[in-house]
């Protein structure tokens, strides 16, 4: 090589440092997996598996479809970013096969290409490469303009929160920042000296760097561009940036069937994959009902978690209101993953259920229904008694499991991260449920009905009453006339984000009166702000969330506020000026006009008094 | 000297002692949920409680214990407590009442 070729080095070295931290990280992370393989990994390897994976890199990595669908402008920005240096990349390989007849080569010659070979030729094929490479560069420049814009006014890119950053990450981003601009004055003053260049570089060089006086500072610019590379790929594996590679190899370890473990390990197997490939994009920023409080989100969860420092507090103060997880563009478990904390925070934590009283055999005639109301269930006898007329009225038969003494459902402790204690209590219900024989479980509480329906493993069909009432409205064994009320309705977390359901409330509330559209809703539905989630948010943050959420559900013309979880519509209560019922209650009173009449009456005898 | 008649008597042993230092690990449970302070015993915790009815589990009386320095008793009883919530959902106070019991239930070592 010659002497004045020595400015490749910086970029060589920096990226075989890259290279050799990440090949010694991955295979740490995969240490456990490379000793014992499972068949399952292996044959999944060799299938369709792998060309779905490929197909998500595609999508996800480099095209950012799922932050494209949420917000245009920022999913442009990523798109622009690592599309235009994919393009790059795949093209500057394609050009030095071209033009050197060999495919392979030292990897700076392709990065530094333009020095070497200035004066390319090969008809319209070469031509063709050169406005190819221009084109990419151009699309990541203009990334980089709307990444630079995002960070002095980000409300221009539709967000209003960004990540803050930590200065190892500010020291990467500045060097990623400085490569590509380097890289165009760099190529734009070769071909202003020795003519030639693409319809970016060609015309920038043709334009101001012709003059024999600029001469000097072509290698200059060579040598700072390859600084800067070298030097990002030095910081690469450090900081947020690692991401890149992660993601990818994320997305082939999922599609090969591995699964994130229930406990905190954040340096192995997939877990590690999973809290290295967030890529700060704040898209969990925005959504989170506390980020006006707490900094607490995801994206700064996941970076305590990658430092090893302080993420305990940041894990037990959050709400598990699934918002973050809905919208994370690379779909990370990030619920499991604050699950698993906690559980790590409370290992000495120990249950003892051996008080449970026992349930002997159940023998019952046929009912349609097994109804179970749950802990919250049993401070909101209203509900429960509102549910109870409307099954009447529809003609089901019931039977209500947890009339006595309810026994919790085991939810609550897995949120809190000891699922493993709570199999006594799953236990428990379980014994209830035996021997009976009905159609359904319901339950009024959306915590309840996640819980009987991902970890029970019943043989019957488990709804939320909601659903049960929308069925029985639709097949006309309930009546309703639509009314005058107006309504707005929150989603419970539980029952909307974690379990999808935003219908059937929505068609109940709308056949008997009008739904106001509000703000933010369904998917994007704020939490009360008395979630079980939380551990240990203070009283006075819940209320702020709870005055916020509130002022989304207070919109002009709502006469009540309805909800469809025991827990939400308690705490709404506490602070709403507009009344907060329950769905079974709205429609229990809708369909008794008489009652209604006594309701008033009872009122105004008690206003009299 | 006759003792003096204050028309009522406390026993010796629950009396708060002030002047002694709170064990450690009372400390560490009172710092890791300082919202515990705010516990004024009105006794709605308990009144709800399921496990109450079972055992003799009341949250309220778990903090006087632990102000007391009975962590084993507070570790057993914490122990029978299924974090529903309804503790905390009628708490007038915003005690993090699954929080607390979460830790007090730690202190006490696992039975093997
Ligand atoms: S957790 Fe997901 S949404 Fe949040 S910053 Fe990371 S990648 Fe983005
Ligand atoms: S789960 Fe909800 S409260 Fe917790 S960080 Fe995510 S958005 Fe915020
Ligand atoms: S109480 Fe309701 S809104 Fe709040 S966490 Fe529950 S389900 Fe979500
Ligand atoms: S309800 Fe709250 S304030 Fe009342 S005794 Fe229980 S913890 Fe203390
Ligand atoms: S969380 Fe524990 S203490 Fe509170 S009511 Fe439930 S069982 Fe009782």
């Amino acid at each position: 090589m010659e002497k004045s070729a020595w400015f490749v080095w910086p970029f060589m070295l920096g990226f075989m440092f890259a290279l050799a931290v990440l090949l010694l990280r991955y295979l740490w992370w995969l240490r456990s997996l490379l000793r014992r393989p499972s068949s399952r990994l292996l044959s999944r390897m060799f299938s369709k598996h792998s060309l779905l994976a490929v197909r998500e890199i595609f999508s996800e990595g480099l095209l950012h479809l799922r932050i494209y669908k949420r917000n245009r402008r920022l999913g442009f920005m990523h798109m622009s970013l690592a599309l235009g240096w994919f393009m790059m990349i795949v093209g500057g390989k394609f050009e030095t096969w071209f033009h050197s007849g060999q495919f392979l080569h030292g990897t700076w010659y392709a990065v530094f290409f333009r020095y070497f070979e200035p004066q390319t030729v090969g008809g319209w094929a070469g031509t063709f490469w050169l406005h190819y490479m221009d084109f990419g560069l151009l699309l990541v420049l203009t990334g980089l303009a709307l990444a630079i814009v995002k960070r002095i006014r980000k409300k221009v890119l539709g967000i209003h929160s960004t990540t803050r950053h930590t200065l190892v990450n500010r020291v990467a981003l500045t060097f990623l920042w400085m490569i590509f601009p380097l890289r165009l004055v760099a190529e734009a003053l070769t071909f202003g000296q020795h003519g030639g260049g693409g319809f970016l570089t060609g015309a920038l060089g043709r334009c101001c760097f012709t003059s024999g006086t600029l001469a000097g500072l072509e290698l200059p610019f060579w040598w700072a561009y390859s600084l800067s590379l070298g030097a990002f790929f030095v910081v690469l594996p450090f900081s947020r940036y690692l991401h890149i590679p992660t993601e990818m190899v994320l997305i082939l370890l999922r599609h090969w069937g591995l699964q994130a473990a229930e406990d905190l390990q954040p340096e192995k197997a997939l877990q590690a994959f999973e809290i290295h490939a967030c890529s700060s994009c704040g898209l969990c920023l925005d959504v989170c009902p506390a980020i006006k409080d707490h900094p607490f989100q995801s994206a700064y969860f996941l970076r305590a978690l990658r430092s090893g420092k302080g993420w305990e507090s940041l894990a037990s103060t959050c709400l598990s209101c699934g918002a973050c997880e809905e919208a994370c563009p690379i779909n990370l478990g990030l619920e499991k993953l604050r699950m698993a904390a906690r559980g790590k925070i409370h290992e000495k934590h120990h249950a003892v259920y051996s008080y449970l009283p026992t349930v002997g055999p159940v023998e019952t005639s046929k009912v349609d229904v097994l109804l179970f109301t749950g802990c919250m269930g049993r401070l909101k006898p209203a509900t429960t008694k509102a549910l109870k007329d409307l099954f009447e009225e529809a003609g089901l038969s019931w039977v209500h499991l947890d009339e006595q003494e309810s026994i919790c459902c085991g939810r609550p402790l897995a949120l809190a991260g000891r699922a493993s204690e709570a199999s006594a209590l799953r236990e428990h219900n379980r014994s209830l449920i035996k021997g009976q024989q009905a159609r359904m479980l319901v339950t009024t509480c959306p915590i309840c009905l996640k819980q009987f329906r991902d970890d029970y493993r019943l043989e019957l069909p488990v709804y939320h009453h909601s659903e049960v009432l929308w069925s029985c409205l639709s097949s006309g064994s309930l009546k309703r006339e639509k009314g005058t009320a107006c309504f707005s309705y929150h989603d419970p977390c539980e029952l909307g984000r974690k379990s999808t359901c935003y219908q059937a409330p929505r068609e109940l509330l709308q056949s008997c009166g009008t739904l106001l559209s509000l703000e933010r809703e369904q998917a994007d539905a704020l939490c009360c702000g008395n979630s079980l989630g939380s551990l240990s948010l203070s009283l006075s943050e819940r209320q702020a969330l709870t005055s916020r959420t509130l002022k989304v559900l207070e919109v002009p013309g709502a006469q009540s506020i309805v909800t469809s979880c025991p827990l939400c519509q308690h705490n709404l209560a506490r602070q709403s000026s507009l009344p907060v019922k329950d769905l079974a209650e709205v429609l229990a009173v809708t369909g008794l006009p008489e009652q209604q009449g006594q309701r008033k009456a009872a009122l105004a005898a008690v206003q009299e008094l | 000297m006759p003792k003096p008649d204050f028309g009522f008597s406390f026993a010796p042993n629950r009396a708060l002692e002030l002047s002694v230092p709170l064990l450690p690990e009372v400390q560490a449970v009172l710092e890791a949920e300082p919202s515990i302070r705010a516990c004024m015993a009105c006794g709605q915790c308990a009144a709800v409680c399921t496990a109450g009815v079972f055992t003799p589990l009341a949250f309220y009386r778990l903090v006087l214990q632990l102000w007391a320095g009975e962590v084993e008793v507070v570790g057993q009883r914490a122990q029978h407590c299924m974090l529903c919530g309804k503790c905390q959902m009628t708490c007038p106070r915003g005690v993090n009442i699954r929080n607390a019991l979460l830790l007090m239930a730690a202190l006490l070592p696992p039975k093997p």
